[in-house]
């Protein structure tokens, strides 16, 4: 297991070395740190939304009984992937039953998907209920189905989620779970050796990639496309571009 | 999740009111339907997904006023006397009626629905019969028709045999032991059994939400059975529906969802129908209880001439 997390930890030293591994074979060309790091905040978002994208894929082929359990469970795979950036935090009570939704400032990250939203009732939380602009009016107006404390409901606008009833109004009322996006990666190094930058993982703004390691040949080639583009080498993009497709036809 | 304790259910752990819990198991909170649909027949693999949970809740409330209106038995009671007007409010939950009774002496009499109106609203008129209107333009209406101040006044005769009737208190003769009345003589073969009854009738005007009494009903104790749709006033904690069922509602808004979604086949929506009707047949079935125990006392009764 440390193995493992040792391997995780220093992912993007790897990345960076296979990448300027293939671009210095031919002599295509070098990338600086800096550009390697825009390069490698590109590709990390990436492919961290094709992990909706393929989850939701994997269930369609669930549905059509052309994915397996165990082993062949691949929605498992992708479930426990987006499961490692969730985030359970209280939102930030701004005004009368208005909230912050989560943010940097607010619950330490940005959201990418909010998952579900809880009405802390005393000791039992209640699931909120996301509804939207276009319905909710009616959905006040409605006898039948107007949010109450037992079938709570919110929306939002901009940065602001309104809860409902109105009555929600404490800090520490509403609870968020959400998916963040990942940290933004970033190489960093001590000092130049030989003309080349000497990887430092202990400097305070290092941060390594958070996907999984099965993920570095994608980052890679990922990369490397931004990078061919970058130095103008039209053959590594291709490459790239290539290994990539092959890649994804593997995992259809 | 625990159920609660003992001492919950007796004594609501101290708490007032302490008869809060009791009979509580009979019943799955509407809360508790909502949430186990959600959980059990929508999501990826199910045939309900992506319905927002207001469409359950929507669905799962109908479901339950359908329920209350016939297969439940769920009868409310209210008693109350009747005022000088003659009227008795309908209740805040009333939907419908099943029996309206006096009660006096420490008995309940049934009370008879009258087949004739004993109510109606009016316009003020002139001596020539038009109707009188105010600077706005709408009829002038008094305060009660002739129809009403006769009822209330007690002076509207009643086709049924009681104080009101045309005939009580007319005298007749007695003759080789035979009474005879002159009304009757030529004119009347029989009794019409849809009016023989000595006590007061009614009428609901459900548009002013109230019963109208014909006289003689004026401060006596009238009580009122009837069903409400189970909405408890819009309080959703206290909606609940019996066990028996429970299947039944998640079948129902199973397939009322179903049924309204674009692009379900058809056999999917009859599929779901089907299940959905049989469940009702034997939540029925099981509410109505039938058992010998039941039966036994009416059994006893089989060999008695009915003369």
């Amino acid at each position: 297991m440390l193995i493992f997390a040792l391997k995780v930890l220093q992912m993007i030293n790897s990345v960076r070395n296979t990448v300027l591994s293939v671009l210095n074979k031919n002599n295509y060309g070098y990338i600086s740190p800096s550009d390697f790091n825009l390069f490698a905040k590109q590709a990390q978002l990436d492919i961290f939304e094709d992990y909706f994208y393929q989850y939701n894929y994997q269930i369609n082929k669930e549905n059509a009984r052309q994915s397996g359990t165990g082993y062949a469970d691949i929605t498992k795979g992708y479930s426990e992937v987006i499961d490692s950036f969730s985030v359970t935090a209280n939102l930030a009570h701004i005004a009368t039953n208005t909230f912050s939704v989560p943010t940097e400032l607010t619950t330490d990250s940005d959201y990418y998907l909010i998952n579900k939203v809880l009405f802390v009732d005393g000791t039992s939380l209640k699931e909120m209920e996301q509804v939207s602009h276009s319905k909710i009016t009616m959905l006040l107006n409605s006898l039948y189905t107007a949010p109450s404390t037992t079938f709570p409901a919110f929306t939002i606008e901009e940065s602001t989620l309104t809860a409902y009833p109105d009555t929600i109004d404490e800090y520490e009322d509403v609870k968020c779970q959400y998916i963040r996006y990942p940290e933004d990666p970033k190489w960093t190094y001590l000092s130049l050796t030989g003309g080349e930058p000497a990887f430092d993982s202990t400097a305070s703004d290092y941060q390594d990639f958070e996907l999984p390691l099965d993920d570095e040949p994608d980052l890679i080639m990922k990369i490397l496309q931004y990078a061919g583009m970058s130095i103008r080498e039209i053959a590594a993009v291709q490459f790239a571009q290539g290994a990539e497709n092959k890649d994804d036809a593997d995992q259809k | 999740m625990a159920y609660i304790t003992q001492y919950k259910y007796y004594e609501n752990d101290g708490a007032s009111p302490k008869d809060e819990n009791w009979g509580s198991y009979q019943y799955v909170s509407l809360a508790d339907v909502v949430n186990n649909f959600m959980l059990m027949y929508a999501g990826n693999h199910s045939l309900v997904n992506n319905e927002e949970r207001f469409k359950v809740l929507f669905h799962a409330k109908r479901g339950i006023q359908e329920l209350n209106y016939d297969a439940f038995k769920e009868i409310k009671i209210l008693q109350l006397n009747v005022d000088d007007n003659l009227r008795f409010v309908l209740p805040s939950d009333y939907v419908n009626w099943v029996r309206v009774s006096v009660y006096e002496n420490g008995v309940l009499r049934p009370l008879t629905e009258n087949i004739q109106t004993n109510w109606s609203s009016a316009y003020l008129q002139d001596n020539n019969n038009d109707i009188l209107f105010d600077h706005a333009g709408n009829a002038l209406e008094p305060g009660n028709s002739n129809l009403d101040l006769d009822r209330i006044r007690g002076s509207k005769r009643s086709i049924y045999l009681n104080q009101n009737s045309s005939f009580n208190g007319l005298e007749g003769y007695c003759c080789d032991g035979n009474w005879y009345f002159d009304y009757s003589i030529g004119a009347r073969f029989g009794l019409n059994t849809e009016t023989a009854n000595i006590n007061p009738t009614f009428v609901i005007n459900k548009q002013a939400g109230v019963i109208n009494f014909s006289s003689g009903m004026s401060n006596r104790s009238c009580v009122l059975e009837y069903v409400s749709d189970g909405m408890e006033g819009g309080e959703d904690t206290k909606i609940n529906l019996n066990k028996m069922f429970e299947d039944y509602i998640y079948a129902y808004i199973e397939y009322a969802i179903l049924n309204s979604k674009l692009g379900v086949q058809e056999y999917v929506v009859g599929r779901a129908r089907k299940r959905k009707q049989a469940l009702l047949r034997n939540a029925k079935i099981r509410l109505s209880n039938i058992h010998p125990g039941r039966l036994l006392m009416n059994m006893r009764g089989q060999n008695k001439w009915i003369k």
